[in-house]
Formats: C-alpha cells, sequence, structure tokens
C-alpha cells in the first residue's frame, strides 16, 4: 500500500515537470460553468440520479450536486457531460479517507 | 461530440422515449458500451427523452431489458428518414431535378447584351454588327470566344477604338472606346494649302506663309483653296511652303418653320390604363385583353427584364402598355402669335445647329403670311474661322 502511494508521487512529480493537465493525467474532475445556463463536467464516474431539478453525479473524488430547474443533459459520452439549463446551486461531498 | 451529433443526422437518429425507474442506472449502462446519447431530457419522475443514432439502437435492447424500461420510438430523423419519407413523392423529385438542371442549363446562356460608351454610334447598329459575328442573344456562353469577336469588330469599324466584352453570369456587359476621327495632322514640313470648310462670305484673311488667293469679301465655296501653299518670287520661280494662316468669314445659317392657324392640340386627361404582358424570347402571352377601353389615347411600351440574382438575366420580359386617354382640343392663332411661334421654333433648331452662341453677329426673319398659316424663315449670320489643311499633291 505505502509502495503503491510513493509510485503514484513519483508520477505526478513527472507529470508537473512535463507540465501534462492534471484531468488528463489523473481521475480528478474538471468542472467548467460557462454563464449560469451550461456546465462541462469532464472525468465523471456515474449518473446516480437525474431529475429536471436535481442532478448526482458520482466522480472519483466525491459526488456532485447541482440544482436548478429544467436541466438537460445535452450531451453525454463516456468522460464528458454537458449540462444546460438554470442551474442554482452545486454542492460537493467529498470522500474522506480512513 | 458535435462530430457524433453530425453522424447522427447523416446515418439516421431516433428520438425515443424510456420509461421505468431506473433511468440513471439505464444511462451509466448505455455509458459503459460507449453509446452516444444526447438531448436527454427529463420529462416526468420514470420518463425521459434522450437522442440515439441508429446504429446504437440495436443495442438498447439487452440493456432496457436488464432495467426494466420501455423504449419508445417517439420521432424518427436524419437524412436516411427523410429521404425515406419522401420516396413516395416521385414527382416532387423530378421536378426538383429538371428544375435543377434547367437553371444550370440556361446559366449557360447569354440573355442580355449591355452596350456601353457610345455616343456617336447608335446601340442598333453595334447590335447588328455583333450579331454578324455571332454574338447575340441566346447564344451559348461556352462557344463563344469574345476575344475573336472583338477582333473582328475592330477590323470592320473604323471609328471603334477599344471593344471589350465581359461575361458576367447570363449578362454580358460591351463596352465600346469610340474613336474620334481627328484632321489629319500634316507636319511642318509637308507642303499644304489652306480651304474652306464651309460656304461663306470672307471677313477678315491673314495669311503668315503662303499666298492668299481670296480677297476680303469674297464669297467662296466649301472645299476651295483659301491660301495657297506656294510663293512666287521675281527670281526664285514658284516655291512650294507649307501654308499657315487665319481666315475668318460669315456664315449663313438658316431655318424655315411653318405653323398654321388653327391646330388641334393634344391635351391629357390623366387617364391611365395599365395592360401586362409575359414575353418570352419573341412569344408573347397577354395577360388582359389588348384593345383599350378610350377613344384617344397614346401607347406608351416599357419592357423589363427578369433576372435571378444581380446578373442572371433570365429569357423573360415582362411588357407594360400603358394607354393615356387624351382630348383633342382646338387652338385658333393670330397671325401675329403663330408669327411668334414659328419664329421661337426655328430659332431652337438653329441654336441646336450652332455651338458658339456668342459669335452670331446678325439675326433676319422673312414671313410669309399664307392661307393656311405662317411661314417664317430665319437666318443666322456667324463669324467663324473657316480654314482647314490640305495636303497639296503632286
Amino acid at each position: 500500500m505505502r509502495n503503491k502511494k510513493k509510485n503514484s508521487k513519483t508520477l505526478s512529480k513527472v507529470n508537473r515537470l512535463l507540465e501534462i493537465p492534471q484531468e488528463v493525467s489523473s481521475n480528478i474532475p474538471k468542472l467548467t460553468i460557462i454563464g449560469f445556463e451550461k456546465m462541462l463536467i469532464e472525468n465523471y464516474k456515474a449518473i446516480l440520479e437525474y431529475q429536471e431539478f436535481y442532478i448526482r453525479i458520482s466522480t472519483y473524488i466525491g459526488i456532485l450536486n447541482i440544482n436548478g430547474f429544467q436541466l438537460n443533459l445535452n450531451e453525454m459520452t463516456t468522460d464528458d457531460l454537458l449540462i444546460t439549463g438554470k442551474i442554482e446551486g452545486i454542492d460537493f461531498e467529498a470522500i474522506t479517507d480512513e | 461530440m458535435y462530430l457524433k451529433i453530425l453522424f447522427g443526422i447523416i446515418f439516421g437518429y431516433v428520438t425515443i422515449e424510456i420509461e421505468g425507474y431506473f433511468i440513471e442506472r439505464f444511462m451509466n449502462l448505455c455509458n459503459n458500451q460507449r453509446i452516444f446519447l444526447w438531448n436527454l431530457k427529463r420529462t416526468h419522475s420514470t420518463r425521459m427523452l434522450v437522442n440515439i443514432g441508429m446504429n446504437d439502437f440495436k443495442k438498447l435492447k439487452p440493456i432496457a431489458r436488464k432495467t426494466k424500461c420501455r423504449v419508445k420510438i417517439q420521432e424518427k430523423k436524419g437524412v436516411p428518414h427523410l429521404l425515406h419519407r419522401y420516396q413516395k413523392r416521385k414527382l416532387f423529385f423530378l421536378l426538383a431535378l429538371i428544375i435543377f438542371l434547367s437553371i444550370l442549363l440556361l446559366s449557360n446562356f447569354i440573355w442580355n447584351i449591355e452596350i456601353t460608351g457610345n455616343e456617336n454610334i447608335p446601340t442598333q447598329e453595334i447590335q447588328k454588327l455583333l450579331e454578324e459575328n455571332n454574338f447575340k442573344i441566346g447564344k451559348c456562353k461556352i462557344g463563344i470566344k469574345t476575344k475573336e469577336v472583338t477582333e473582328q469588330v475592330r477590323l470592320e469599324r473604323n471609328d471603334i477604338a477599344w471593344i471589350g466584352i465581359e461575361i458576367k453570369g447570363t449578362n454580358a456587359i460591351v463596352k465600346i472606346v469610340e474613336a474620334n476621327l481627328k484632321p489629319e495632322i500634316i507636319p511642318e514640313d509637308e507642303y499644304c494649302n489652306i480651304i474652306a470648310t464651309k460656304d461663306a462670305m470672307i471677313v477678315k484673311i491673314s495669311a503668315q506663309n503662303g499666298t492668299s488667293v481670296v480677297k476680303e469679301g469674297d464669297i467662296v465655296t466649301k472645299g476651295s483653296i483659301l491660301i495657297g501653299g506656294w510663293l512666287e518670287g521675281k527670281y526664285t520661280g514658284t516655291r512650294y511652303v507649307h501654308a499657315n494662316g487665319e481666315v475668318q468669314a460669315k456664315v449663313w445659317y438658316s431655318e424655315k418653320a411653318q405653323v398654321p392657324l388653327n391646330q388641334i392640340k393634344k391635351a391629357k386627361t390623366g387617364a391611365k390604363e395599365n395592360k401586362y404582358s409575359v414575353k418570352i424570347n419573341n412569344f408573347e402571352i397577354n395577360l388582359s385583353k389588348r384593345l383599350s377601353k378610350f377613344q384617344k389615347y397614346d401607347t406608351i411600351d416599357t419592357s423589363k427584364k427578369l433576372k435571378l440574382f444581380s446578373d442572371f438575366y433570365l429569357p423573360i420580359e415582362i411588357h407594360q402598355r400603358t394607354f393615356e386617354e387624351y382630348e383633342e382640343q382646338e387652338i385658333l392663332y393670330t397671325a401675329e402669335e403663330a408669327k411668334n411661334i414659328a419664329i421661337q421654333e426655328a430659332k431652337q433648331k438653329l441654336d441646336e445647329k450652332i455651338q458658339e452662341k456668342q459669335s452670331v453677329i446678325n439675326e433676319k426673319f422673312y414671313t410669309k403670311q399664307t392661307a393656311q398659316g405662317v411661314e417664317v424663315e430665319v437666318i443666322y449670320e456667324v463669324l467663324e474661322t473657316i480654314s482647314t489643311k490640305e495636303k497639296i499633291v503632286f
């Protein structure tokens, strides 16, 4: 377990040296919000819940909740998710290491 | 992602409604199998609208069974479905094809010739000239070699300095630069006479070089020698020179006008009537009766060519014929009035002839009363220089 952690640490050092973007080199999601009506989520894991007013998305570092009205998933691929609609609030539920 | 949507449009896509309790699971399963979904819309807590490509649609069946969802096709969209829908309407396609082909075909012909730049040469003459050289309305654009046509026209006409044909769409613009025929300039070292250009009476003659043949007060005719290009000396004999000098003479211009005492004049009543017809090449279709309801009328014809865009002229003309009603009014002039009108008419005609108004010295009127009206002759006496040079031919 310790060995694995050390390994990933050296890898992240190399990545920082080569200036590879974080969302490419790791599983950390990237959220891009354009105005109040468009949101692009990269590196997501799965959709836990989808309603017109509420979207719950699980990512590798936690869960993402989006509140709003008339929320549509405009495009959905394995990596990216484009949400349009009136976004009112975003909150996160980070996974805490035990 | 846009590329995927574009593929969907090209190869066809369907809007489906998914109904069930585990829609999120359905979406995640689609994601895992790399099925691209777009425009997801939750319409109800148990229903969702999804766009999906035709190829992926077949893969949905096991997923739907697994998640216990019901899939219903709502709409079929994209190019293949559109074509399928119009398959029965063969005539529509045929006509669309015919229209497309005819536009393609018609755009290869010349439907309008515009002639610009000519001032003295009448447009019809140029048109005729172009027609003789195989350049006319209705000709195929491909077969025309504008260079050959222009060269031919230039060869035939002396008074065209330059001619250019520019084909823009179905419109051919013929540009002409006229050559103004200048009098031949005789070089200083050649011998020449000075001759008269008009019938006139000499007022002043001053020979700078050469021998003056006529005196002041002489009446000369057109073409006669005024200053001869020779000098005679006692010892040298006759010696030819380049004549030079100025000759001023009185020239008479006369114009006659006749005005009858009782005239019939047209007066427009203001009533108008428009009739239209469509003209295709030489074939005319009347849209209404040709005859006018008026008793006495003037007809005015105007035609307008149709064009698609700014340059694509079609071989269709819209012809407008306007009838304007008029009434005949009889007017009786007194002899004095008729005379004044006649003088004015004659003067107007003379003014068009004479360029320099200030050189008019004298005006004369001769009036003659006849049974019908008044006849007037107006004579202008004008001071002009009437000399030109002419080469001496031995």
